[in-house]
């Protein structure tokens, strides 16, 4: 069966409606997910929203409960074992056998995966993964740490050329400079023409590396897109000297009170003004109108920042991070 | 290499040491019982004798089997069989477990379910491998038997038999991996059906019907209910009948049906009984550092206070027993002679065996709880305790030294509790009592030695910890309880703590030896203790 002429003509990964219920607990509720072919796909959602229950999903190790998943045009739980032959995984919390050696655990899951013909390639890409990783390939599993288990998986996963990277969370417990490494190698595969999927709860990595992201809450998508089109949905947080600005500073919060009155700039949101500087956000598609009124001003000490997509993370879990129900609920327990 | 190559290779990999110990301990054990049965009770009249009194004494029967002709092998199989069917048991059953949801525990197989080995390679590797690990099992214990001077075909049925007992208790290791979440609580379940088969079989055989000339004994309904019951009635070196083992392999396809159908349906990592909810605050009991060490190893500290109960029941219980084959058979009575220290009574004789067992239980105890404090420490839980609390490190390893010191007295209190009970159950004397309480007491240096011992050991080698420990433990276990049997020089058995253990002779006890050993103790706890204060925690090696 030659899966990999299959794999090229259908989508990598296409997911509608998913659910899946832990006996009562629902993890997934109608979860919606497509990745297109030779794309990086951000998928990004905080600790328990669902991620890794997908992935789960995704890989064939746990079974949708409702809704429809195809990788590659085909049902991960049935044929498991042939979409592997495409497919390479890392994990977020590698465990590796405690009497085999790292170097030992690598080639296994390589083998695993269904190695490829050319042994001398693999041996190539092995040991510059390893060089690039800085890797002790010698050690025996149980001497590791979680970085250095971390650093198996993924060395294990970039050996073997694969036509879709799933990574749950591939970077925890990594020092910035493997993170480096590692958004090296996530680079070149996906230039090579493979698909990535990455999960994650750091922005910072999906937006250096994605080319569109996926947004899920509480088993749900919440939003997917391009990073051009999210950016669109955030605002621009423009600061400078309060010094001189007094009246504006003034009107500033006044237009705090009642947002889009700021004299001569409309829509503004946000003013602050907080150690000698006047910070207020704007749509970011407005940034050019609000320019010329600030130069007419001649403001001083001007930042620009782009929207983040923390700011759009925040603004669809924000309300759980006020405090409120969570915290009468754990007074009660402690006066029981 | 295909997918099941790779994974039964990994198996072999890592079990090479563990199951070549198993095996070649189990076909280790098949050999001694044979040439000490063959010097013990050479001649037919002696195994007739021998034969008598056990189907007399139904208690024997429990431990053994069931009598099947007074030949040397016919003997040999009715002594050891069981022993042998309960080892391949719990070879095979932890072999399933620790390769299937050890692995899903560890997070590992979803790593290599992840690859083209799927969800169903896994578990076909660990049947091939298990079913292999049997089969060079039987094949060892039948050579051990060839090598003991027995005949050839009665000794590749016993082989066989022991080999299909292994199977059917790994299809039901398999089996338990997939009904509990958690490895510990399948090797749990897969034990307690291991050593229910065998008591099953016991009480089967110890009710069943004697033949007339007391040379064997049917077995009762309740063995035909147990994997081992039915491996025993091979009749090996007498019937040699293979038939009864398809029992055993029609049980084990049966089972392992259900485990692939079970295997094909789940998630990774789930099972088929879901793990309930535990408590979302902490008890009172547990706070400070005492308090978790006790949490930590308080269920261990039970389970081995539970064989020093039963231990103390069989110690009295047994000692009615005795009195009857003082008169009836000199030679048993010279072999347990030969188990203990000279002077003492026969009765004595018995009970200061097994509460030398009951040492050793209580010496095991210790162990483990010393091997906790080094889990503590490589799996960085201790770091945690010790750097966020004012818990220092003299005072983490004291709190170690405390519970293993409670775990001690526990389980020689549960031995003697047993022994109260038995003796009571048996209408006993008083002197009965008397005799186990001292006993019990004269159990006390020697653990207290081994606990100073495993904290010395923790603390100058902590890698070694495990190993060493367990080591140590087993090799004065058989200089010191075993060396007089197996005819070992009295100064070589001397080396050995459990020789040293005092003991009831007569109307008098030595306890020379018992204080020297507590000094021993005192000095290693004390050292063991000062020396953990000063050095770094340690992860590796």
């Amino acid at each position: 069966m030659d899966l990999s002429i299959f794999g090229a003509m259908s989508t990598p990964i296409q997911v509608r409606g998913l659910v899946k219920r832990f006996g009562r607990a629902l993890a997934l509720d109608s979860l919606d997910l497509e990745v297109a072919s030779g794309e990086v796909h951000g998928f990004l959602g905080p600790n328990g929203a669902g991620k890794s229950t997908t992935i789960r999903i995704l890989l064939g190790l746990a079974r949708a409960s409702a809704g429809e998943v195809t990788v590659f045009g085909r049902d991960p739980w049935k044929e498991a074992s042939a979409l592997h032959r495409l497919i390479a995984y890392v994990p977020g919390d590698v465990s590796i056998w405690p009497n085999l050696t790292g170097g030992e655990a690598v080639d296994l899951l390589g083998r695993l995966r269904g190695s490829p013909d050319d042994k001398a390639g693999y041996r190539g890409r092995r040991d510059r993964l390893v060089e690039a990783f800085q890797f002790d390939p010698r050690k025996k599993g149980r001497a590791y740490s979680k970085g250095n288990r971390q650093k198996v998986a993924l060395i294990a996963a970039f050996a073997t050329p694969a036509d879709l990277y799933i990574m749950d969370e591939p970077t925890s417990g990594l020092d910035p400079l493997m993170e480096v490494v590692f958004d090296r190698e996530v680079a070149r595969v996906a230039a090579e023409g493979a698909t990535v999927l990455l999960s994650s709860h750091i922005l910072s990595e999906v937006e250096e590396l994605c080319d569109r992201v996926s947004i899920i809450r509480a088993g749900r998508t919440v939003e997917s897109g391009t990073l051009a089109e999210l950016r669109h949905l955030t605002r621009t947080q423009i600061t400078f000297s309060a010094e001189g600005q007094v009246d504006m500073a003034g009107d500033a919060l006044k237009g705090a009170a009642a947002p889009g009155s700021l004299k001569g700039i409309p829509d503004v949101h946000d003013v602050i003004v907080d150690h000698g500087r006047l910070t207020f956000t704007i749509d970011s598609d407005r940034v050019a109108a609000v320019l010329p009124e600030l130069a007419r001003r001649n403001v001083q000490g001007l930042t620009v920042a782009p929207p983040s997509l923390e700011e759009l993370f925040l603004r669809h879990y924000g309300d759980e991070i006020v405090p409120g129900r969570t915290s009468e609920r754990a007074v009660a327990a402690a006066r029981v | 290499m295909s997918a099941l190559g790779l994974l039964l290779g990994l198996r072999l990999r890592r079990d090479r040491v563990q199951l070549a110990l198993w095996i070649i301990g189990t076909a280790a054990l098949a050999l001694f019982a044979t040439v000490s049965l063959a010097d013990t009770f050479g001649s037919a009249d002696e195994r007739r004798t021998l034969l008598a009194l056990a189907i007399a004494t139904p208690a024997v029967l429990v431990f053994r089997g069931t009598p099947n002709g007074a030949g040397l092998d016919e003997v040999t199989f009715f002594a050891i069989f069981a022993f042998l069917a309960l080892l391949a048991g719990l070879m095979s059953t932890f072999l399933a477990v620790r390769h299937t949801r050890g692995d899903e525990e560890q997070g590992r197989a979803e790593m290599v379910s992840a690859t083209s080995a799927g969800r169903m390679t896994p578990v076909l590797a660990t049947l091939v491998h298990g079913i292999g690990a049997n089969a060079v099992l039987g094949a060892a214990v039948a050579v051990a038997f060839v090598a003991g001077g027995l005949d050839a075909t009665g000794s590749g049925v016993a082989g066989a038999a022991v080999a299909a007992c292994g199977v059917a208790f790994l299809a039901f290791g398999l089996f338990a991996a997939q009904v509990l979440r958690t490895s510990r609580g399948a090797n749990g379940l897969s034990v307690a059906f291991v050593v229910g088969a065998y008591v099953l079989r016991g009480l089967g055989d110890a009710a069943g019907t004697a033949s007339p000339d007391l040379l064997s004994v049917t077995p009762a309904w309740p063995s035909r209910l147990s994997p081992i019951g039915w491996a025993q009635r091979t009749g090996a070196w007498n019937q040699n009948d293979l038939m009864p083992l398809l029992l055993d392999l029609v049980f084990a396809a049966v089972l392992v049906a259900v485990v692939l159908a079970l295997q094909s349906v789940r998630d990774t990592g789930a099972s088929l009984l879901a793990p309930r909810a535990g408590r979302a605050t902490a008890p009172a009991a547990l706070s400070g550092s005492f308090g978790l060490a006790w949490r930590l190893t308080r269920a261990g500290v039970l389970a081995w206070a539970v064989g020093a109960f039963v231990a103390g029941v069989l110690a009295t219980t047994l000692t009615t027993l005795v009195g009857r084959i003082g008169e009836q058979a000199p030679e048993v009575a010279a072999t347990l002679g030969r188990l203990s220290r000279a002077g003492s009574t026969l009765e004595q004789a018995l009970v200061a065996t097994i509460f030398s067992l009951v040492g050793m239980l209580a010496a095991a105890c210790a162990i483990q709880v010393m091997i906790r404090a080094r889990q503590e420490e490589t799996s960085g839980t201790a770091e945690l305790l010790l750097g966020s609390s004012p818990v220092g490190r003299l005072r983490w390893a004291a709190t170690y030294v405390g519970a293993g010191a409670v775990g001690i007295a526990i389980v020689l209190l549960a031995a003697f509790l047993g022994a109260v009970l038995g003796a009571a159950g048996g209408g006993e004397t008083s002197a009965a009592i008397g005799d186990a309480a001292q006993a019990a007491v004269g159990q006390v240096p020697v653990a207290l030695v081994f606990l100073g011992v495993a904290l010395v050991v923790f603390v100058l080698l902590p890698a070694l910890t495990v190993p060493l420990t367990w080591s140590l433990l087993g090799l004065a276990t058989i200089l010191g309880i075993f060396g007089g049997l197996i005819g070992l020089p009295e100064w070589i058995v001397d080396l050995s703590p459990f020789a040293n253990s005092p003991v009831p002779a007569g109307d008098s006890v030595d306890w020379t030896g018992g204080v020297w050993m507590l000094v021993i103790a005192a000095a290693a706890i004390t050292g063991g203790t000062v020396i953990a204060g000063r050095r770094e925690l340690r992860t590796g090696g």
